[in-house]
């Protein structure tokens, strides 16, 4: 108790070194917090936009198309998206057939990626179809309808209602060709997917691979992404017997994941620049603290306190350091994580085209999300750093000579 | 039986190649309810003395023992905890902890020795009064005289009821007259409550006022007188 109160004095003894202190530690965890928050938004955000618009928060495939890209490893899916969708949990599920192809207009050929889709379903988890109309404009899953990428079209030479060919290869090795008639543009903003991309019903894709009902994919979104681990046992458990996969967003999507781990490791960087400086600033305000009062510790250990009360005393002023400096550098922590998931951070001014990270583009206005564990973690390491920055200081307090110290009279 | 016994007590201070001989060879012997003052110019081990007998310090040769403890038989440790039981110090400044008010000051030692705060309490109040400071209980040292920090100095050291109170100087840094007044206070605590008292001065009026009086002369014992008073 008197340690305590000891060490808060001592601790106000110097009031300008202390605040300076204080309000070094209490930014540094400020913005610790606030930009893991940023980023973890921001991810969040990307992951989200990235999975809806490609491979779900889980996707099933056959044997490693995931990897090989293996055109012969379709399925047909039978009634798998309807139990799925059934299942708690799931946003939606969505089937897709991947066809390598060559498009041709009457002036220009151009390899495309052709997918099929189901209009309805599709239109209602992609983001890069939220503005089209879909069901009018592909209204049936066999019809001759396309949407190209905006990019295509210009390099096609094409206007919205013309025709064009798409040649491919179907299942028994031979090339074969459909006529198809433009009925909207997709604009993505990944430069990629908007030369590459044409979209026509699944069933009209199908027929040109010759594989009636095939698909590659099923791509199931979730309600919340936090829950994909629950619902992928869910998915496994009622995938049949043989080579169909389910796989999470981040083995089906190998870029976006490591394009974010490798952000991720900037910010231990920064992390480790404000673990220096809370325990530089630490370790400087005890140990010029400790050095002007030898002569007190002298008359302490004289008056028969063990070098342990002393070695606890000086313990005790960095852990109220650091506890003060967790509470308030996370209320500033928090208020700046406040004002970036309500105001955000809008990149517009800066960069006028859409941003693309890993494959996918993301929002220009950059928005934080609450990552409490991560607050809490970094919180609680204010604390935990002082106290081990006070281990020198402590030791020097400690070492004192009671005697020498009482001489100096 | 002597209270405190130095018994060819020599202690050499080595700072780099240099060896200082602050004590040579010296044998002192105090009695319980002594007053006794250890007179002697700056530098002629007055201090090293004090040192010594409060175990604050070794002897480089012969042996100390207070109150029947051979100082040699003893650990630091258990040094210390000999010091916190038995021995009251009175320093001449750094003597109080400027963060503390008097009373906090005061009640440390108690404090260090594990005593319930309600007795802490109970024997500083008790303490403050007879002392004439009990209005002074919540002040800070650095809004105190500095006779009133030798007195709050005095409760501290006496309150854990020690064997021997050590004052090194006790009043180098007062005017005569509050001098005078503090050497007051210490000797009627000697006579009331029979406190053992060894202080240190260089100063003659100070040392008129105890009751045994030790000279010392390069850390030698130049004549050990008892005066009347
Ligand atoms: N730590 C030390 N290192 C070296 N010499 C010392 C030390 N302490 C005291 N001395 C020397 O020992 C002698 C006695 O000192 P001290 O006991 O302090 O005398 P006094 O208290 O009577 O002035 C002096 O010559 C002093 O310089
Ligand atoms: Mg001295």
């Amino acid at each position: 108790m008197m340690t305590l109160t000891l060490a808060w004095r001592n601790l106000w003894r110097n009031r300008r070194r202390t605040l300076i202190t204080l309000i070094a530690m209490s930014f540094s965890l400020m913005l610790v917090q606030g930009f893991h928050n940023l980023s973890f938004g921001v991810y969040a955000q990307m992951i989200d936009n990235g999975v809806r618009a490609g491979s779900g928060h889980i996707s099933i495939y056959r044997g490693d198309y995931a990897v090989s890209r293996d055109d012969r490893l379709t399925f047909v899916p039978a009634d798998l998206p309807q139990k799925i969708a059934a299942l708690p949990g799931v946003d939606g599920v969505v089937e897709r057939l991947y066809l390598p192809a060559l498009a041709q207009s009457s002036r220009e050929s151009r390899g495309i990626l052709l997918t099929g889709i189901d209009p309805t379903a599709e239109g209602l988890v992609n983001p890069l179809l939220r503005r089209l109309d879909l069901p009018a404009l592909l209204p049936s899953a066999d019809g001759r309808d396309a949407l190209i990428g905006s990019r295509l079209l210009q390099e096609l030479r094409l206007e919205i209602g013309q025709k064009f060919v798409v040649t491919a290869q179907g299942a028994d090795g031979e090339l074969a060709s459909e006529l198809l008639f433009v009925r909207g543009t997709v604009e993505s903003g990944i430069r990629n997917i908007d030369r590459s991309l044409v979209m026509v019903g699944r069933q009209r894709a199908a027929l040109l691979a010759g594989r009636p009902d095939a698909v590659h994919e099923i791509a199931i979104m979730l309600n919340r992404p936090d829950e994909s681990g629950a619902v992928l046992q869910r998915v496994r458990a009622l995938l049949p017997p043989g080579d169909l996969q389910a796989i999470p967003w981040d083995a089906a999507m190998p870029n976006l994941a490591n394009a974010i781990k490798l952000d991720y490791a900037s910010q231990k960087f920064i992390f480790l620049v404000i673990v220096a400086i809370v325990s530089i600033g630490v370790v400087n305000t005890l140990l010029m603290a400790v050095m002007e009062r030898l002569p007190e510790f002298g008359l302490l250990l004289a008056l028969g306190a063990s070098p342990w009360r002393l070695r606890a005393m000086v313990l005790c002023e960095a852990l109220l350091l650091g506890l003060i400096a967790m509470l308030l550098g996370s209320a500033l922590g928090s208020l700046l994580t406040w004002y970036l998931t309500d105001v955000g951070i809008d990149l517009r001014r800066f960069l006028p085209e859409s941003m693309e990270f890993g494959g996918v583009i993301f929002d220009p206005v950059l928005r934080a999300t609450w990552d409490f564990e991560y607050m809490l973690r970094m919180a609680i390491l204010m604390p935990l750093l002082a106290a081990l920055a006070a281990f020198y200081p402590a030791n020097r307090a400690a070492r004192t000579a009671p005697a020498v110290a009482m001489r100096n009279s | 039986m002597s209270l405190i016994a130095l018994r060819n007590v020599t202690k050499i201070y080595t700072s780099g190649s240099q060896h200082i001989a602050a004590l040579s060879e010296l044998s002192l012997f105090i009695k319980a309810g002594d007053f006794a003052v250890l007179a002697g110019p700056s530098g002629s081990g007055k201090t090293t003395i004090l040192n010594m007998v409060g175990a604050l310090d070794r002897p480089t040769e012969g042996a100390i023992a207070v109150d029947g403890v051979n100082y040699d038989d003893l650990s630091s440790r258990q040094l210390a905890d000999f010091r916190l039981h038995r021995i009251g110090f009175i320093f001449q400044s750094y003597n109080l902890i400027p963060v503390l008010t008097a009373a906090e000051n005061a009640e440390f030692t108690l404090l260090l020795q594990g005593i319930a705060p309600a007795e802490r309490r109970a024997r500083i109040d008790e303490l403050f009064e007879r002392l004439d400071i009990a209005e002074l209980k919540n002040r800070r040292p650095g809004e105190l005289s500095g006779g009133q920090q030798q007195r709050v100095a005095i409760a501290r050291a006496i309150a854990p009821k020690p064997a021997v109170i050590l004052a090194d100087e006790p009043t180098a840094n007062l005017d005569s007259h509050t001098a005078a007044e503090l050497l007051n206070l210490m000797r009627e605590l000697n006579e009331k409550e029979g406190v053992t008292f060894l202080f240190s001065s260089h100063d003659p009026q100070v040392i008129a006022h105890a009751k045994r009086v030790v000279r010392l002369r390069d850390g030698q014992l130049e004549n050990d007188v008892r005066q009347p008073l």
